[in-house]
């Protein structure tokens, strides 16, 4: 399980905006800062939803402190939920606009009219219809410029000092359960893990191949943290501070991962989409050590738990 | 809901360009540059010492050495951190360093070669003091303050007998009556778990590049930042200049998970850009990165939890000590994560926990993903599984029990309303995996 | 000293000292930043390039040894046209790339397994990828990747 978004109080919050640029471009200028997790990619989808036009018309404007503004961190599992929100909320703001200004170039009422694949159109008049774009310049003309902004800013609340409660401590909460299959090597102390089924709440997942990758990439990252990494600081000085010395999980020492997508969509987030970035790596470490005392008896509970230490419990045993 | 692009399948915007090399990340920039000079950072030799004295004049005999920076070039500067501002940008004469991987210097050269070379050649006196290499020994009576200015007021002590000293972060949870829930109980288990420093280990390490704009007074910063804005305002912060002063600009990043949350290159880089209005570059190996950037903070967790007969949880305590480093980055909101995770997503009426972030020499601890909550994890599944082969209970079967349903509350006192699916992932994993049914709804 | 080479079917000549590394020639003297640094330890295989035909870390190769070899990068997959090489296509399709960082070198170790068995088991796609590390991925849909190309080039006849 994983509260995400800072919570506590923190006034956390993400803003955004979908402009249209050039002809067939539309940006979206946001500071989330994609680590490899993919938030471009959904701000894109969620924009390409909310204006009914392909995502190649989506461009993402490169975090600039300068030309975008501020999107919080691309951490506590909230970008999908506040980016995504702003996006959303922008996006909406902008078909909005041009909702308004066409209807004005059209003279029509907003329920007769329509957009699709970057055009606007009239039901009543079918000579009524011009592109986005076509609006854009038409507007800037009048020094009306067309674009959209959304802020998400939701709300939680400071928990009390002494006792630490609070009406809402997180943004939302997240939850994942993983099974793990382990092989033990009584002689080397070795673990194999062989298999890992995944069951993720994702509320609605934006991009189904990026929330399988997240669990994907947790697991690996849960495996090392439970086998193998151990960044060993003696007197303040770290003996390993190399690749060599200090191991991760190679493409040999991981599962393979069967996911499957838990979609309620019964949140408030985008689409009712949670975050599911930390959630996804939480469950393995600890499957994995059960998995362990149920095949060999041994209930470690000191990370992580190398083959010496396998070896040493067995043979104590 | 019916939707066309979202939920479907689509190509990664960013994907074609990482495929065909055409991605641009930090280390990617530098061949835009023609005149780039080259930073070195030098580090502590030891993890807590006074520096007495230091002598840069043999670094600045090395030809290509362009200049050679202390704190002493820069009076105005203040302390960073992501929460809590407490560490120095460079430790100036007769201030302490605290980890080794705290900065006394910045070489500048031409070349990389002579940045290294005059790094290596720079003369110290440092006085050494002890070591506080553990979180335990940093709450005994007797130990060295670590931050010789910190003040707490610690309100609940776990052990009358602690030294308050060298405690970042104190933080507690009372949610129903833990003694009457422990009365309730049938089975009390209580077992300690301990959790270590792990890397993030992004493959792509801090780097970074910075240029000065003499017009505009603008200093302007390539390297990666997983927040932005707030690595903007915390560099103009330490170096007393306005906010628009400072402009970042976000490469594609090689991959954070916490790391490249805190300040790394970006107050190095951007003071020497400034004051030698020249783009200069700071490139990290993984040895320097490992040792001078955030770990994953070790937890050592005790959990006291009180069960029925039935596998009904009546009461969970958890005492945790956690070992933040030298410096506070991200640890004060990482133990308050880690405590409003301390019984997982298991329904307990009675809770009470008390979480200690406490500073040592070691390398500071800040942000990786799970934020405290993966240690955490660790040890309330331990926990869950040890009390189900005590009941004897199908361990899948004692969290379907337990596990929260709408209407449950959090350790923080939150009542759970939308999305409450956690009964949901362990039917739909277990199913998946093939585990016997059991007995789901008890 | 002057050395003499091909990377990606271009002939290059170049001035370099004894002490660079492949990798620094190829980054900086020739452009091409497709190959990148993890660690400069050959630990994490992020600057894997074909050198002679075989997967190498290029910051273990220095710069003289280079000298009449033939090297190929991610950069020189790309065909003629500016198409994506069907192993490119299909990391793209696989949803393999998260950070990307590592997965120029991923590539280049596929490239090569592909060449020695084109339809290669799971677990040998494993084997040859273990000395690229990801921190993303998981390395499971890399391998699906991989494992895709081969299915695509069999069924194409493309064995470039």
């Amino acid at each position: 399980m994983f509260g995400f978004g800072y919570g506590e109080g923190f006034p956390d919050h993400s803003i955004a905006s979908v402009e249209p640029a050039g002809e067939g471009r539309i940006l979206i200028r946001t500071s989330a800062a994609d680590v490899g997790q993919g938030v471009q990619t959904v701000a894109v989808q969620i924009a390409s939803e909310v204006l009914k036009l392909d995502p190649e018309h989506f461009e993402i404007v490169e975090g600039d402190t300068h030309t975008t503004q501020n999107a919080g961190s691309s951490s506590a599992t909230r970008q999908t939920y506040f980016t995504g929100h702003a996006v959303k909320e922008a996006a909406e703001d902008l078909l909005g606009n041009i909702y308004h200004y066409a209807s004005q170039e059209f003279t029509t009422n907003h329920p007769e009219m329509g957009t699709r694949d970057g055009r606007i159109f009239s039901h009543v008049n079918s000579d009524d219809e011009m592109t986005i774009w076509e609006l854009k310049d038409r507007l800037a003309n009048r020094g009306i410029e067309l674009k959209g902004r959304g802020t998400f800013f939701p709300r939680t609340y400071k928990p009390d000092p002494e006792t630490g409660q609070s009406e809402k401590v997180y943004v939302g909460y997240s939850y994942h359960t993983q099974v793990v299959e382990v092989v033990v090597d009584t002689v080397t102390g070795q673990v194999t893990v062989e298999k890992a089924y995944s069951a993720i709440d994702a509320g609605k997942a934006i991009n189904p191949a990026g929330v399988e990758g997240q669990v994907e990439g947790g697991t690996a990252q849960g495996l090392g943290m439970a086998l193998m990494e151990e960044q060993i600081i003696e007197e303040g000085r770290t003996l390993n501070p190399d690749m060599s010395r200090y191991l991760v999980p190679t493409a040999v020492d991981v599962p393979e991962v069967e996911t499957v997508i838990v979609e309620n969509e019964d949140t408030d987030g985008p689409f009712g989409a949670k975050g599911i970035g930390e959630p996804a790596m939480i469950a393995t470490a600890p499957a994995i050590i059960n998995a362990i005392y149920d095949a060999i008896g041994v209930r470690f509970y000191q990370l992580p738990v190398t083959p010496e230490k396998i070896k040493a419990a067995l043979e104590q045993n | 809901m019916s939707t066309k692009y979202v939920g479907e399948k689509v190509t990664k915007v960013d994907a074609c360009k990482k495929v065909t090399g055409e991605a641009k990340y930090t280390e990617d920039l530098v061949n835009d540059f023609s005149d780039l000079l080259h930073i070195r950072v030098l580090r502590t030799p030891h993890p807590h010492a006074y520096l007495r004295e230091i002598n840069l004049e043999p670094a600045r005999e090395v030809a290509g050495v362009v200049e050679v920076f202390t704190a002493a070039d820069f009076p105005e500067l203040k302390e960073f951190g992501l929460i809590i501002k407490d560490q120095p940008v460079l430790v100036g004469i007769d201030q302490k360093m605290r980890y080794l991987g705290d900065a006394l210097a910045l070489v500048v050269a031409e070349t990389d070669a002579a940045a290294l070379q005059g790094r290596d050649r720079i003369e110290l006196e440092i006085e050494e003091l002890e070591v506080v290499d553990n979180p335990l020994r940093s709450m005994e009576q007797g130990c060295i303050q670590i931050h010789e200015d910190h003040e707490i007021e610690v309100t609940h002590y776990l052990d009358p007998e602690m030294c308050c000293d060298n405690i970042l972060s104190d933080n507690y949870l009372d949610k129903g009556d833990v003694e009457k829930g422990f009365a309730e109980a049938d089975l009390i288990v209580e077992r300690e778990y301990q959790t270590q420093f792990v890397e993030q280990l992004p493959l792509q390490v801090e780097k970074g590049i910075a240029d000065y704009d003499e017009e505009s007074g603008e200093i302007i910063i390539w390297a990666a930042s997983q927040w932005l804005h707030d690595t903007q305002a915390d560099i103009a912060q330490a170096m007393g200049i306005s906010k628009d002063k400072i402009r970042i600009k976000q490469p594609v990043i090689g991959g954070a998970f916490g790391k490249k949350e805190d300040i790394s290159v970006h107050i190095h880089l951007a003071l020497a850009a400034r004051e030698l209005k020249r783009p200069v570059q700071l490139i990290y190996n993984r040895e320097e990165s490992m040792i001078a950037q955030s770990k994953r903070h070790p937890q050592i967790i005790r959990h006291k939890t009180g069960v029925s007969s039935e596998g009904k949880l009546t009461a969970w305590q958890t005492k945790m000590i956690m070992d933040t480093g030298a410096y506070a980055s991200s640890g004060p909101a990482v133990v308050r994560n880690a405590m409003f995770h301390c019984t997982g997503p298991y329904q307990v009426p009675n809770v009470r926990a008390a979480c200690y972030a406490v500073y040592t020499n070691n390398t500071y601890c800040g942000a990786m993903r799970g934020f405290g909550a993966t240690q955490m994890a660790f040890a309330y599944d331990s926990q869950m599984d040890v009390i189900a082969r005590e009941l004897e209970i199908d361990p899948a079967d004692f969290r379907m029990r337990n596990a929260y349903q709408p209407g449950s509350t959090t350790p923080g006192g939150e009542k759970l309303e939308l999305g409450v699916n956690v009964r949901e992932t362990i039917a739909r994993a277990r199913r998946l995996s093939g585990w016997q049914e059991g007995d789901n709804n008890a | 000293m002057k050395i003499t080479f091909t990377i990606n079917n271009e002939e290059r000549s170049l001035e370099v000292s004894s002490h660079q590394r492949l990798l620094d020639i190829i980054r900086k003297d020739l452009g091409l930043t497709a190959a990148k640094e993890g660690c400069g330890k050959g630990e994490c295989g992020a600057c894997t390039v074909l050198f002679n035909g075989e997967p190498v870390a290029s910051c273990l190769v220095l710069a003289p040894q280079a000298d009449g070899a033939e090297i190929l990068t991610v950069e020189g997959l790309l065909s003629r046209e500016g198409e994506l090489h069907p192993l490119q296509q299909a990391f793209l399709d696989a949803g393999a790339v998260q950070c990307g960082f590592c997965i120029p070198g991923s590539i280049m170790t596929g490239y090569r397994l592909l060449q020695d068995n084109p339809e290669p088991e799971r677990e040998e796609v494993c084997q040859a990828l273990a000395g690229n590390i990801c921190r993303c991925t998981g390395y499971q849909k890399i391998v699906d990747a991989i494992q895709l190309a081969a299915r695509r080039m069999q069924a194409g006849g493309d064995s470039s």
